[in-house]
This record gives C-alpha cells, structure tokens and sequence, in this order.
C-alpha cells in the first residue's frame, strides 16, 4: 500500500471505531437500568459488542501507524483528549429514554451494516477480514433494533410519543452518518472502503420506509447538525472525563 | 433487513395456538427457552424469559442465555401451551379428560425431566388432537425411561431459529474471549495495594 494511504485509512479506522466505542459506552450506561431484565441484558451484550468492534478498527490502524496493537487500543480509548476523538456527535448524546436509545442504535446499526458490507470488499485483507466478523454481530443488533422500532413506533399512544419525540431530536444528528469522512474519495477510489455518496443514498432510502412503516414522521431537514467530526460536543466532554477517569488516575498501575 | 411484523406490543403472537395477552397485566408474558449444543444432540430447556410476542422472545432468549456456552440451534413456546404433568401426578393415576376430543391431529413435543439435578430435553414427538391426547401419547410411547416431569406442547406454536442464524446468533459467541474470574483475584490485587501502595508484578 502506498505510503501515503496508511495514515488516511488509519484515521478512517479509529472515526468508525470512535463511533463504536462512544456508542458501545453510552450503551453500557443502561446496564441495571433497562426497562426489563431482558433487554437489559441485551443492550449490555450490544455495548460490549461494540466496544469490542472499536478495539478491532483500533488494531488494524495501530498496524496501519506502526503502532503496538497490544497497547494503541487503550492509548486512543483512555489516554487521547476529548477534542481528538472522530465519533459523530449522535454517539455521545446523552442516553435519553429507551425510545432514544432504541432508535439511535436503530440508525446506527442500520448505517454501520451498509458499510461492513462494503469494508468486506475492502482491497485491503485485514479490513475485509475484521468487517466479516464484525457484520455477524450487527446483523443480530439490527434484527433486534429493527425489530423493537415498530413495536414502540406503532405499540401504545405513549410510546408512539417517545418514537417520534426521539425521532425529532435524533434527525438531525443522525444525518452526520452520511457525511464522507476525511479521505474517503480517496480510500474508495483505491477501493479500500466503499463511497460514502451510495452509502448515504441506501441508507436514507431504508430509513425512509422504516420510519413509515413504524409510523413515524421523519422531520424535513436535509442538513445534519453538525458536518466536521473534528467539532466535538460537551457531551462527549463529559462522558470522556467518566470513562477515561480511573486509567488516568492510575496510568499502568491497574491490570484489567 | 428482515421486515419485522408490524405487531402492536399486547397483539396475540401469530403462531398456531397464540395465546392472548392480559392486557390488564403489565408483565409480558412467558416463553420457555430450549436450547441444542450441538448439530444432531437433543434440545433442552434452558430457562425462561418474557417478551411482548414469540419473536422477541427468541432474540431474549439467545441474549440471555447464549452468550456463553455455545449453541447450534434454539426455540422459544408460550409457557401457557405447555401441558406439564409430575411422576407424582402419573402415579397416583392422572387420567387425560376427553382426550380425543380436538381438531385435527398435529404434531406435538414431547420433553422429560429425567434428573433431577438436570433440565428436562426433548425425548421426541407424538401426533395428538389435543395437548392431554398427546400427554397419553407421550406416556404410552416413551416408557424405556423413568421421567419425572413431562412436557408436551404443540410443535407448531413454537419459533426456532433456522440454519441462515447460526452466523449472526450462535458463532460471534465462539469467538469471543471470556474472561475468567479467577484470573482477576481482586481481593489479593487490593491487599497488595494497600499494603505496599501499588500492585506487584
């Protein structure tokens, strides 16, 4: 691979890991909270799930970097400051509801399919080999999102409220999944990952009918709140200081 | 993406024989959870869970109970279509009431409790008109064993997964490294930073 394409495609790599380790640990805050036993064990398999994507994009970039794969994972995670992170803004959101939390995850998981089945295809090995193991996970994430988004959508008049508050609030967020990350012509022309534009198409176009047919209103906004992934939020401010706190705390001292 | 039915939360579930949700109670209904290890071995129940309908119950049943240890296959049955009837019942000389009377013949499950220390597993299937027909059935044909407790339900209320899962519900799990306990002796690790302000080597 040229020279020049290995720090593209790693930073790449830690964006979409980011997404997945800033979802997977606001995932992770349901855990004992859940509204029943059983979708609280769920979400904590889901927030694991995607914790573990995060630490596999985490590798393949600290290999990409000449960095150690052993280490890189946790130096991104817990030592990295909170303006260098790459996740869209909808990932660090706080929880909300489970409407809120249901249909972020939805959204999320829904995109995320469309481009594993692309970063299968990948010219370069070790992504496509990463992105088929990772699809076998968000499959069953998406059956089980998909599966709750009209039963709340469409369930009782409360929980139709929550959907499309949820909805309504989330939009606008969500349509950040869409923007092309920072070289990623470039990548796709190389095909190493797929082109953003055919990604964004596919996924609104599910979106669309997803949305009808839990009976929700997607808002008409065409413009996602915020574009750059270099601008990040408070949100994600505040959910770094929790969860990088004990590690830097204690920098090599604790074992995990 | 598979479509998911349409289903309000509190709908009957589709399957044959769906049972019909109190909607006065805000627990979801139950559903038994079975379970097969490996390709070829019989089914067992693992346990319970409860889920607004049968399809969420068998995404709530391989959340629960798969994550560890590993699966081939699993299904899921209202707990309510269950026909359970104890050794204790059997001696003392339960009788099927009009067993006969039914629609027509279909197929039902049949699982024993053969230990007590162990979960009942599916001993095989009858063809019966009704759930105490098939209890007949089940006791007429299954008799090389003593079983303690017996299960019989119809086959056709029930929702397995099917082989196109196996990738998305059963394998990730295999993969996954799991940490022991026993490899975290926090006790230990805690007396060592207490007593020397930091943890040895």
């Amino acid at each position: 691979m040229d020279e020049k394409i290995k720090p593209l495609l790693a930073n790449y790599l830690i964006a979409i890991g980011d997404d997945e380790l800033i979802l997977g640990h606001r995932d992770s805050e349901w855990c004992g909270h859940a509204p029943i036993l059983e979708e609280d064990i769920a979400f904590a398999n889901i927030s694991l799930d995607e914790i573990g994507h995060a630490r596999l994009w985490f590798e393949l970039a600290a290999s990409l970097l000449g960095e150690d794969p052993k280490t890189f994972p946790d130096q991104l995670a817990f030592y990295r400051d909170w303006d260098k992170f790459r996740s869209i803004q909808m990932a660090a959101l706080p929880k909300g509801d489970w409407a809120f939390t249901m249909l972020r995850q939805f959204f999320f998981d829904s995109f995320e399919n469309l481009r594993l089945e692309g970063l299968a295809e990948s010219a370069y090995p070790p992504i496509a080999q990463a992105a088929a193991k990772i699809r076998n996970e968000e499959v069953y994430h998406l059956r089980h999102t998909a599966a709750w988004v009209p039963r709340l959508g469409l369930g009782t008049q409360e929980s139709g409220r929550r959907m499309q508050t949820a909805l309504e609030a989330l939009w606008p967020f969500a349509l950040q999944l869409g923007v092309p990350l920072a070289g990623e012509s470039e990548l796709a022309a190389q095909g190493l990952v797929p082109a953003a534009d055919a990604l964004r198409h596919k996924w609104l176009e599910i979106m669309g009918n997803a949305m009808q047919e839990a009976g929700l209103a997607i808002p008409e906004i065409g413009v996602p709140a915020v574009v750059d992934r270099s601008v990040q939020s408070e949100d994600l401010r505040q959910l770094l200081l929790e969860m990088q706190e004990v590690p830097r705390q204690h920098p090599r001292e604790v074992r995990w | 993406m598979g479509a998911p039915g349409l289903r309000g939360l509190c709908q009957t579930p589709g399957s044959p024989g769906g049972i019909a949700v109190n909607m006065s109670d805000t627990q979801w209904p139950r559903f038994m959870v079975f379970q097969q290890m490996e390709a070829g071995q019989a089914f067992v129940h693992q346990g319970t869970v409860h889920a607004p309908d049968i399809e969420l119950a068998l995404l709530n049943g391989r959340d629960v109970f798969v994550r560890r240890p590993n699966a081939n296959a699993m299904f899921v049955v209202p707990a309510d279509l269950i026909l359970s009837k104890t050794e204790e019942e059997i001696k003392s000389g339960w009788e099927p009431g009009n067993p006969e009377t039914g629609g027509e013949a279909q197929a039902y499950l049949v699982f024993g409790k053969l230990n007590h220390a162990m979960q009942s597993e599916q001993l095989g299937d009858v063809q019966a008109v009704s759930p105490q027909d098939a209890m007949k059935k089940a006791l007429q044909k299954f008799t090389d064993r003593v079983v303690h407790m017996w299960w019989v339900f119809p086959a056709g209320a029930v929702l397995a997964s099917g082989d196109k899962d196996l990738d998305s519900m059963f394998k990730p799990v295999l993969e996954h490294g799991f940490k022991n306990q026993a490899n975290y002796p926090v006790i230990t690790m805690m007396r060592q930073i207490k007593s020397k302000g930091k943890l040895e080597d």
